[in-house]
């Protein structure tokens, strides 16, 4: 019976492995978002605490303070190979936040404290949908907090590091293909959560008038879940065969190294280009371990495949003062999907996604402005397979191909004094 | 400001938008699906549980494939319904089965097939004519019989004539552009569910006549087809549930004894000494040389499903006899013995050899290789998150009965079917969603 549930959860937890492939969200800052989501070697205002900590004591004013919310919503679409079956996911709508604050005690020494939200997730496909036995919903959600200072050595070099204190949820749903009187499915639903550590360090470069260059270095996060709640809905006469009622879910969140380099042209025009290399390749493996309150019951340990390849996103922005009164902003980027070629999952269909963003600032008073963004993501369809390596073969394990886009509409408030 | 509404207007639009991928294009290729008519036996009529029953025919594999074939434009696909959730009454008819708690006679409760019983349906007419010429029983030779209904009730629900007609002429009758023959299954399984101590082997002969007479009336007016082949023994829960070495000994001065009792008591030749662990049954043989006429099974040798699990863990079945301590082997008819193995497969590979290379080319045939396909889930595969198996209960493929398929099993031999209809006639029939279909269903 062991072999059987192990079994069961198999397939799931491979599916799973492909769940990392993509859950940063990069909506930090709705002025960055209206440029292509650089800011490496910004130094506008206080969101330098979370893109690069060195180019915060650039930031002119003594005080900075930016906070917003975009509207993420998330719209995919599957096509089951060789079916007629075709199937949407259910309109969920997500808000990654951000709060940044930085004070500058004396010209060159900053500190501040940054509140966002850089990885996250929300799939949810209808209960009942054909792929239910790999994933009926999933969200993933953290809140990241980061104490952070930075000098800087006579406008020229300025280096900065912060704490990460990063809090994370999991919540997830899948159908269990055991069927009890009436045919119903069994459902197991994981929850948990955890507080980890990391930080963020970078520098920042000034070498001639209107020139910055910024490099970044994110830490890894080990977002380990320890006893989260495992619940197993199955038929009362299999209820003693799934007595798991813990989980722990290992969840690594990689480290990202950033490069970024701008130019201010003139008074009015900026142009900028950020390089944003991920280390998925130093992923550990998703593992699940079910645990049971019977401590003669063995644990059930489920790993996944190692499945990614690092990648490098490269975004391009620019930015227009257009008078004291408004500023828009313009950009774009590229970033390849880490999952291999053929490896698709619905938990969260990864491809080489291509977006565009816009943006502008209003600045009703001096130095306050009101910020709005809105990104356009649009993956590349893509055909693959659930597990094409984990599976026997003869397997038939959710074949299809995916359309996924994402709309991301967000508005802030950035005050420097 | 107007402006800036409209902006967040178009957006809030542009939003409202599903991802657009293209629809899958269904065609028929060069094959006519308008009406669809199915041959063969229990596989074929949706025989599940032990029973003919409705949700059972429901679910069978004509039914499924004939939803599929209805988006390429084939008609209405009747079924002899049968209304009863329990099946239907006749003499001999047995019980359907269902999964529930069984307590052995060691007074150990597991999860096993038990009784399900209700009021089965009086077996008469069904008084109208149908597209599954399923009928569970039937041989190859059966469908060439005159009054075939008169030994087959199965076939008398919907026989024009259950006196006198023939099952190929009211094949003839049914004038289907397209078919499925999945036939020829009896010819070796009556004999194997048997354990092969009664009914007969067909020979393979006779059973090209049969099969090439019942695929002449199919093609009579020049209609296109598919025909699969014939499952192993070996691959068919039924018999590879209970090992040959099912025997377990935990002490090692019982095995002494039995050892010794064996060799010395009995006369009894051992093949290999007892031992703590698992142990080769005893089963008749006639021509062992010991008094007792036992021998120890071999591997490869088969045990059947039906075998009474209560006299094998109580009764000493299988080595010694607890009440006349004396040699106490499995009833031959409950065994598939090495010989008996052998010729069940010989026949098998001779039927599939002619289906594949002799009666499919004759006839164009669409073939579906169902004893390689599933022999190869044998070990397991993977379908949309489902994992699925040859194994009894757990592997989620077999019905309770151990020989024909659940919902879900149907939906994939249905693909299978529909894999290889589309590979022939360059259709490109959709495949079923095989969750939608249940597996075996738990208390």
């Amino acid at each position: 019976m062991r072999k059987f549930i192990f079994l069961l959860l198999f397939t799931w937890v491979t599916a799973m492995a492909t769940f990392a492939g993509g859950y940063q969200v990069g909506l930090h800052s709705i002025r960055n978002i209206g440029m292509g989501l650089i800011g490496t070697s910004l130094t506008y205002d206080a969101s330098s605490l979370f893109y690069n900590p060195g180019a915060s004591p650039f930031v002119n004013e003594k005080f900075s303070i930016s906070g917003g919310v975009t509207f993420l919503m998330s719209r995919a679409t599957f096509q089951a190979k060789n079916e007629v079956y075709q199937e949407h996911v259910n309109h969920v709508m997500n808000y990654p936040f951000y709060f940044y604050a930085s004070y500058k005690p004396i010209k060159d020494l900053c500190i501040g404290i940054a509140v966002n939200t850089p990885y996250g997730l929300s799939m949810s496909w209808p209960d009942t949908w054909e792929g239910r036995y790999l994933i009926q919903n999933v969200t993933f959600k953290s809140i990241t907090i980061q104490p952070t200072v930075a000098y800087k050595i006579k406008d020229i070099i300025g280096i900065g590091a912060g704490l990460i204190i990063s809090y994370g949820d999991v919540n997830l749903k899948r159908a269990i293909p055991l069927n009890g009187p009436d045919s119903t499915d069994g459902q197991l639903t994981v929850k948990g959560s955890t507080i980890k550590y990391g930080f963020n360090a970078g520098i920042l470069v000034h070498p001639v008038k209107g020139l910055n260059i910024g490099i970044d270095y994110r830490s890894r996060i080990n977002m380990s879940i320890k006893d989260g709640d495992a619940t197993f809905a199955v038929p009362t006469s299999l209820a003693s065969n799934f007595t798991y009622n813990k989980v722990d879910v290992s969840l690594p969140l990689p480290a990202n190294l950033d490069l970024g380099i701008s130019y201010e042209i003139n008074e009015k025009i900026m142009i900028g280009l950020d390089l944003n290399y991920v280390f998925w390749s130093t992923y550990d493996s998703l593992k699940f371990t079910f645990k049971s309150p019977d401590a003669s019951i063995p644990n059930l340990i489920s790993t996944g495949a190692k499945l990614y390849k690092d990648r490098l996103i490269t975004r391009l922005g620019v930015q227009w003062k257009v008078n004291g009164l408004l500023t828009v902003r313009a950009g774009g980027y590229y970033d390849p999907s880490p999952v291999p070629t053929d490896y698709l999952d619905p938990m969260l269909p990864s491809s080489d996604e291509t977006a565009l963003t816009c943006g502008f600032s209003l600045y009703p008073f001096k130095r306050f402005s009101i910020d709005a963004s809105f990104e356009y993501l649009m993956g590349k369809k893509r055909s693959g397979i659930s597990s094409p390596n984990d599976t026997p073969a003869g397997s038939h394990n959710f074949e299809g191909t995916y359309s996924t886009a994402f709309y991301m509409p967000g508005i802030g408030l950035t005050y420097n004094f | 400001m107007k402006k800036i509404f409209l902006i967040i207007l178009s957006l809030a639009l542009f939003t409202a938008c599903e991802r657009k991928i293209s629809e899958y294009t269904v065609s028929k290729g060069n094959a006519d699906f308008t009406k669809f008519i199915t041959v063969g036996n229990s596989l074929i009529a949706g025989y599940a549980d032990g029973a003919l029953y409705h949700n059972g025919q429901r679910y069978s594999i004509p039914n499924i494939m004939a939803g599929q074939l209805q988006l390429a434009g084939s008609g209405a696909f009747v079924q002899p319904v049968v209304n009863s959730e329990y099946g239907v009454q006749f003499p001999g008819s047995g019980p359907k089965f269902k999964l529930g708690p069984k307590t052995d006679c060691t007074g150990a409760t597991s999860l096993g097939p038990v009784p399900d019983l209700g009021t089965k349906e009086a077996l008469a007419p069904v008084g109208y004519t149908v597209n599954n010429f399923g009928i569970p029983g039937a041989k190859s030779f059966h469908l060439l019989f005159p009054g075939y209904g008169l030994l087959n009730p199965y076939y008398s629900r919907f026989a024009s004539n259950p006196q006198t007609s023939k099952v190929v002429d009211d094949i003839v009758a049914a004038n289907g552009t397209f078919f499925a023959l999945w036939l020829g299954d009896n010819d070796v399984l009556a004999y194997a569910l048997a354990g092969g101590a009664a009914d007969s082997i067909t020979s393979p002969a006779f059973f090209q006549t049969a099969m090439g007479g019942v695929l002449q009336a199919l093609t009579a007016n020049g209609a296109k087809g598919v025909i699969a082949t014939i499952p192993d023994v070996t691959v068919i829960p039924f018999f590879t549930t209970v090992p040959y070495n099912g025997l377990v000994l935990t002490r090692q001065s019982l095995v002494d004894s039995i050892n010794n009792a064996m060799v010395n008591v009995y006369q009894v030749t051992l093949s290999q000494p007892y031992k703590v662990g698992q142990n080769p049954f005893l089963v008749f043989d006639a021509t062992s040389s010991n008094p007792y006429k036992v021998r120890m099974m071999q591997p490869g040798e088969l045990v059947l499903l039906t075998v009474p699990q209560d006299s094998l863990k109580c009764a000493g079945m299988g080595i010694i006899s607890s009440s006349k301590h004396i040699p106490y082997p499995i009833p031959t008819q409950y065994v598939l013995t090495a010989d008996e193995v052998t010729a069940l497969q010989a026949a098998t590979a001779a039927y599939n050899e002619i289906i594949k290379t002799g009666l499919a080319p004759m006839f164009n045939l669409a073939v579906v290789d169902m004893n390689q396909k599933l022999k190869s889930l044998e070990t397991g595969i993977t379908w949309n998150g489902i994992s699925l198996s040859t194994t009894f209960v757990t592997g989620g493929l077999f019905s309770l009965d151990g020989i024909h398929l659940n919902p879900r099993g149907n939906a994939i031999a249905a693909n299978f079917f529909i894999e290889a209809i589309n590979q022939k006639f360059g259709s490109t029939i959709p495949e079923a969603d095989i969750t939608k279909y249940p597996g075996v269903i738990f208390p």
